[in-house]
């Protein structure tokens, strides 16, 4: 089946969208967003770039530069950086992690005149996976930005909460995040160029045109850096992936949750792939995945191409979840046989505080036929709370 | 032991069914100064105690705060304490007062401003009144607060889960949004979504209500008077916009709170400072001692009173059972029994006084949390301690201090009496011989004792006090009583030789003589009586002396420094709450008005000084100088002194914070500052009677440079030559109907400044009407005793030839006798006492120079009353006398 290049890039950006939107919807979705309102009030085809409330809609004909791009777009609604990455220490020993500093809007224009005032709030989670002892260790934050304790800079790229950061260093991306006897300094040394997903500088997600984002992501870091885990502090070198999307109005999908990938294959491609599950059970045709070739261009993969099939499933005791943590993953066009399976079971985070849901984020092996490698897994929905549900009430208000 | 209770029931029970109102009369005294002296127990206690329970329970798990060395500091200090991470978590909060109060008739809209206007000064009124009531305003980032202080949010917990640190966030974040407690909630029916208006500072403020919290951790606070605020609408409400009031941090666990508190002092910047959350209670602790300590004094005084009274009765018991008493010790009662019987009489006596006591206390309590309350002008105090005696009953503590202090005084009063009835003699009791002492002249002991005590009482009147409590004062005043009292024989004898010298004086000549002679013959069993009546006297003398020569003093003051015509001050700026500033738009209101000549801001915060509360202040110097009038202590040329001080680092200090300091005119007080501690000069000394804690006020500028900059709490308006108080201050009101301001023109601050000084005297005078009423119900008594020992005096009288009317008068003119002498003791002592409380126990408890004023009136007037009073009293022991008849003579015989 061919499918002309446009819709590719269309389909692939819409589907990338849809799993960040939906987890930054979880975020959201009880913030009252005004997606829904955003819908009623612009109109089809209509060049408004705001909507009532004064955020920006991500419109057609956005024209992305770097470095600017990585800084701050506090005219949109939500904007989220988000790293990943398997690390190696010198005597082998394996660590994944991830860092996620989240924005999101809450007040266009605050009422009050007040440095406490919230316009935005700023959450950020942090994980370290110690897949030697099989140990997940995860930190959540919320906050203002009040007297500076969190914020992203609109010029420069800088983003932080509190003493969690990332920014950037010439063309490396800094990244560090502490709590306790943990902590993660990265240099992040891109190679791969950005790839913005979407068409003209916008990444359609939902059937009308103003459920759309801006997207871009970096998919293969060279990283180095120091991990401190439980007190002991290793050097590190490995791989790591971000992604950085902001918008304002997003898709209201009764989805029930999704499964996300993000794949380095040891021989220079990465594969990202989604699904999403709807509440009837069946997977929404949305779905679909995208392959990175190693000189960086990227080939569409749309749902009816690819075929995921959960191996085996572990049962979280603190939410009673039961995410699948081994995947069986088939893409006949690229001749692609994995098994995709969690480098240890337990990697769920319960933001109850932040987020409001469980997730499961976690470092993953990749072995199969034609390919191997590392990556990371997300999974939604798998904790009592329908996303579709969650998302249908920010949608109704 | 049954054999005991058998003698007793005959003995001593019956004997008080036959005089009831004896015996009544001296329960009533011991119940009487039980019951003050529980009512302060129990208003002191409940205050404290609840206190310390508000403040607990607000500070949750805060084991360390941070605060502005002078009140409230830049928030961008915090910005640099990220590093407190290391230590815990740490939350900035805001904290003021609001004034919530029934919305009157419907809310007006945001639309209809025209009707503002006519309504402005009736709305005035309306918030003024006492009808509301005073909320705690809390500002929280609830994101990190959550850590320290459990809310439990009844809203949005329908599936049995508590809100998210989010979820609670966005429920603030609409600057109106405001959540308060159920407990508030239901007592005021208010329920969620519901519009409510809060007067905070100058303004009236509506919000509305977007959750309660259940009855647990903050929201117990002060009986639930309790709102949290999002921290940023919490600045706007409160006008502190980019300032703190502190920052709560809750230390991580295996942190060591003294070696965090050490760390963490020496970290942080100028300005600001570490406290315990219980800093807070040990000052209010400290300042409300001072008052209740001169309280209970005032009670063990009626206490005192109580003790003659027992001592009284069981020595009537003892005189009239003289004779019952030598016919048990014939059959053979042993001394022991006896001297139980008796004890027994005054440990009854004691219990139903105690008993009774404790209610009474019950209902004095109140009366004493009302004094509280507009003396220590602490909103906590007062609320808490009516929270704590709506609940509160009467503790096992208090019953056993009421019991056991009424008990043991009550034994030792009548051991004396007691141990004569055990002496006495079979035979001579049943013969009736030696009943009475001759007629002599009291021995040269007591006079020597007197000036023993009066010397001690002159020593102690010159030490200084201790802990900041004039207890030395207090055992000067009690040693001039006592020696007042050891005169009390002397000037029975003095007075009634007197009474006799008027011989040229034909009336009731020979009743007077009768009565004289009669009084000098039973010197010994009176002159106890007496001297009881006398210190109750001297007390009440003295007390009023020194409100009268305080009132003088503060009636002069307000005349010489009430200068400005017109003062305003935000309405929510009581008595009891020092909180709220007037808008800059309200100050240029009141400035661009014709009529006004010139205004003076005041502005005041509260710091820490040597870990005591006082007042640090700005004014505008150069109207001070150009209008304004203060009272100078010292130095003689204040003028040059305040002209000095514009914008200088110098400051005039309040009399009280002189002397509680010890700070005179040139010497320099090192106060904290937002930019660490600063030494200012003393430049001088002002008398102010408005403020018992002290007093620092600098020039504006001085004050802007070192202190957070706050909108000022009041303002002095000067008018134009021949422009009229009454109208301008309605003119003024009219303009600035927005602000929620309250105008008084200075004749109506004069007459609220006496009021409040009168409130805040009222609880002393009930003490003295107490202590004197009880010494009434002392002459009755001891007057009914001598007339019961001399039943056989007077029926020979009568058998004489003397006539009823001539017996009546004779015992009314012992009445008066002892009123006179009581009267002349009490008010030479009272004299006495009154300088020690006005130079020695004021000066040292409230920092206040009093200038003494001799109540001549007075002196005349209680005296004629005195002489009245107990002519009157009188009259129930005459008419027992008249009762006895001559047969009685006749038949012993």
């Amino acid at each position: 089946m061919s499918i002309q290049k446009s819709e590719v890039r269309s389909q692939k950006s819409g589907a990338g969208i849809v799993s960040r939107v939906l987890l930054c919807g979880l975020c959201v979705a009880i913030f009252s967003m005004a997606s829904g309102k955003a819908t009623d009030q612009v109109s089809q085809g209509a060049t408004v770039a705001s909507n009532s409330e004064g955020w920006r809609e991500a419109i057609a004909g956005y024209d992305f530069s770097f470095p600017r791009d990585h800084a701050s777009h506090p005219e949109y609604k939500i904007e989220w950086w988000y790293y990943t990455g398997n690390l190696e220490t010198a005597d082998g020993r394996r660590i994944g992690y991830q860092l996620t500093f989240f924005r999101t809007g809450v007040a266009f224009r605050p009422l009050v005149e007040s440095r406490w005032a919230v316009r935005d709030l700023y959450i950020a989670h942090f994980a370290i996976s110690d897949i030697e002892r099989e140990k997940f260790h995860w930190f959540e934050r919320i906050n203002r930005a009040g007297i500076g304790w969190a914020g992203a800079e609109a010029n420069i790229y800088r983003v932080w909460n509190e003493d969690w950061q990332a920014r950037l260093d010439g063309g490396d991306h800094l990244i560090e995040a502490a709590e306790g006897d943990f902590k993660l300094e990265l240099r992040l040394t891109p190679e791969k160029k950005e790839i913005v997903h979407g068409e003209n500088g916008v990444s359609r997600k939902g059937p009308s045109v103003e459920n759309a984002s801006h997207y871009y992501s970096i998919t293969r870091f060279r990283a180095s850096g120091r991990v401190m885990i439980e007190g002991r502090s290793f050097d590190v070198t490995g791989k790591s992936w971000m992604d950085h999307e902001f918008g304002t109005s997003f898709l209201g999908s009764e989805q029930k949750g999704w499964d996300w990938f993000s794949i380095q294959l040891d021989d220079g491609r990465e594969l990202m792939l989604f699904e999403t599950r709807r509440a009837d059970g069946s997977i929404d045709p949305r779905s679909s995945g995208t392959l990175i070739e190693k000189d960086g261009s990227a080939i569409h993969i749309p749902f009816s191409e690819l075929k995921l099939t959960p191996v085996s499933v572990w049962r979280s005791e603190q939410s009673g979840a039961q995410y699948p943590i081994e995947w069986k993953l088939e893409v006949p066009r690229f001749d692609l046989s994995l098994r995709i399976r969690a480098a240890f079971s337990d990697q769920e985070l319960i933001t109850q505080e932040s987020a409001g849901v469980a997730y499961w984020e976690g470092s993953v092996i990749v072995e199969g036929a034609g390919a191997r490698g590392r990556g990371y897994l997300e999974m939604t929905g798998y904790a009592g709370q329908s996303m579709g549900a969650v998302m249908g009430d920010g949608v109704k208000r | 032991m049954k054999a005991y209770f058998r003698l007793f029931h005959q003995f001593i029970l019956r004997a008080f069914a036959r005089a009831p109102l004896r015996s009544a009369i001296t329960a009533v005294g011991i119940s009487l100064g039980v019951g003050v002296m529980i009512a302060i127990r129990l208003a002191n206690a409940g205050a404290l105690e609840s206190f310390r329970a508000a403040t607990e329970s607000i500070a949750g798990e805060t084991s360390i705060q941070i605060t502005g060395a002078a009140g409230r500091f830049d928030e961008m200090l915090m910005a640099d304490l990220a590093w407190l991470r290391e230590y815990g978590q740490a939350s900035p909060v805001v904290t003021g007062f609001g004034q919530w109060s029934a919305v009157r008739g419907q809310g007006s809209g945001a639309g209809d401003q025209g009707s503002v206007d006519e309504n402005a000064s009736t709305q005035n009124q309306a918030v003024d009144s006492s009808e509301g009531e005073f909320l705690q305003v809390l500002g929280v980032d609830v994101l990190r607060d959550r850590a320290l202080r459990r809310y439990k949010l009844l809203q949005l917990t329908s599936e049995e889960r508590e809100v998210s640190a989010r979820e609670f966030l966005l429920l603030l974040t609409d600057p109106r949004s405001i959540v308060l407690t159920e407990k508030f909630a239901n007592r005021r029916r208010i329920a969620i979504g519901n519009r409510i208006t809060l007067m905070i500072g100058d303004r009236r403020q509506e919000f509305i209500v977007r959750g309660l919290l259940a009855d647990s951790g903050p929201a117990r606070a002060l009986d639930g008077r309790v709102a949290l605020l999002d921290i940023a609408a919490a600045q706007v409400a409160l006008g502190c916009a980019g300032f703190l009031d502190r920052i709560d941090v809750k230390l991580r666990g295996g942190v060591s709170l003294e070696e965090a508190e050490k760390e963490i002092a020496a970290r942080l910047p100028k300005g600001l400072r570490v406290v315990r959350p219980q800093a807070a209670y040990g000052q209010v602790e400290k300042m409300i001692s001072a008052f209740h300590f001169n309280l209970n004094a005032l009670a063990s005084i009626a206490l005192l009173v109580g003790l003659f009274l027992i001592y009284n009765t069981v020595s009537v018991s003892v005189i009239t059972r003289r004779g019952e008493t030598g016919t048990l010790r014939a059959i053979g009662a042993g001394r022991r029994m006896i001297l139980a019987l008796f004890l027994g009489e005054a440990a009854l006596l004691a219990l139903i006084g105690a008993a009774v006591g404790l209610g009474i206390g019950r209902l004095l309590a109140n009366a004493a949390v009302q004094a509280t309350a507009t003396t220590v002008e602490t909103f906590y105090i007062a609320r808490a301690a009516t929270g704590a005696l709506e609940r509160g009953a009467l503790g096992a503590t208090e019953m056993l201090i009421a019991f056991g202090v009424a008990l043991s005084l009550s034994l030792i009063a009548a051991a004396l009496p007691a141990l004569e009835a055990s002496r006495v003699r079979p035979i001579e009791a049943m013969r009736g011989a030696e009943r009475l002492a001759r007629s002599r002249r009291p021995s040269r002991k007591n006079i020597a004792a007197a000036i023993l005590l009066m010397a001690l009482g002159y020593i102690l009147s010159r030490l200084d006090a201790i802990g900041g409590l004039p207890i030395a004062g207090y055992f000067a005043a009690l040693s001039l009583i006592l020696g007042g009292a050891a005169l009390t024989p002397t000037a029975i004898w003095i007075v009634c030789r007197a009474s006799d010298a008027l011989s040229s004086l034909r009336a009731l000549q020979a009743e007077r003589k009768m009565a004289s002679a009669n009084l000098r013959g039973s010197i010994s069993r009176i002159s106890i009586s007496v001297a009881a009546l006398a210190v109750s006297l001297a007390m009440m003398t003295a007390i009023s002396i020194m409100i009268a020569s305080f009132r003088d003093t503060v009636s002069y003051w307000i005349d010489q420094t009430l200068t400005a015509d017109i003062y305003a001050k935000p309405v929510t700026r009581t008595a009891s709450t020092a909180d709220g500033a007037i808008n800059e738009e309200a100050i240029s209101a009141i400035k661009s008005n014709p009529q006004v000549a010139a205004i003076d801001t005041f502005t005041s915060l509260q710091a820490n000084y040597n870990d005591n509360l006082i007042t640090v202040a700005a004014g505008d110097f150069s109207v001070l100088l150009e209008r304004g009038r203060l009272l100078f202590k010292s130095p003689s040329d204040a003028q040059e002194e305040i002209r000095k001080s514009i914008n200088a680092d110098s400051v005039l200090v309040s009399e009280s914070l002189a002397l509680r300091f010890n700070k005179q005119s040139g010497d320099e007080i090192v106060l904290p500052t937002t930019q660490g501690q600063h030494g200012f000069r003393v430049a001088a000394v002002y008398y102010n009677y408005s403020d018992t804690r002290g007093v620092a006020v600098m020039d504006r500028t001085t004050f802007e440079r070192y202190f957070a900059r706050l909108g000022p709490s009041s303002v002095s308006i000067y008018l134009k030559e021949g422009a009229d108080a009454e109208t301008a201050s309605d003119e003024i009101a009219r303009a600035t109907a927005r602000h929620q301001l309250l105008f008084t023109t200075s004749a109506s601050v004069r007459r609220e400044v006496l009021r409040i000084f009168d409130n805040t005297f009222s609880i002393t005078r009930a003490l003295e009407l107490i202590a004197i009423t009880v010494a009434a119900l002392g002459v009755i008594s001891t007057l009914i005793a001598l007339i019961l020992e001399r039943r056989d005096e007077i029926a020979v009288l009568r058998f004489l030839g003397a006539t009823r009317a001539q017996i009546r008068r004779m015992v009314v003119i012992e009445s008066v006798l002892i009123g006179t002498v009581s009267q002349l003791i009490g008010v030479v002592m009272g004299l006495f006492t009154s300088l020690v409380l006005i130079y020695v126990i004021n000066v040292q408890s409230f920092g206040w120079t009093i200038q003494f004023h001799f109540p001549v009136r007075f002196l005349i007037e209680s005296t004629a009353l005195m002489i009245v009073v107990t002519a009157l009293a009188g009259l129930y022991p005459a008419s027992q006398a008249v009762k006895v008849e001559a047969v009685r003579f006749a038949r012993e015989e």
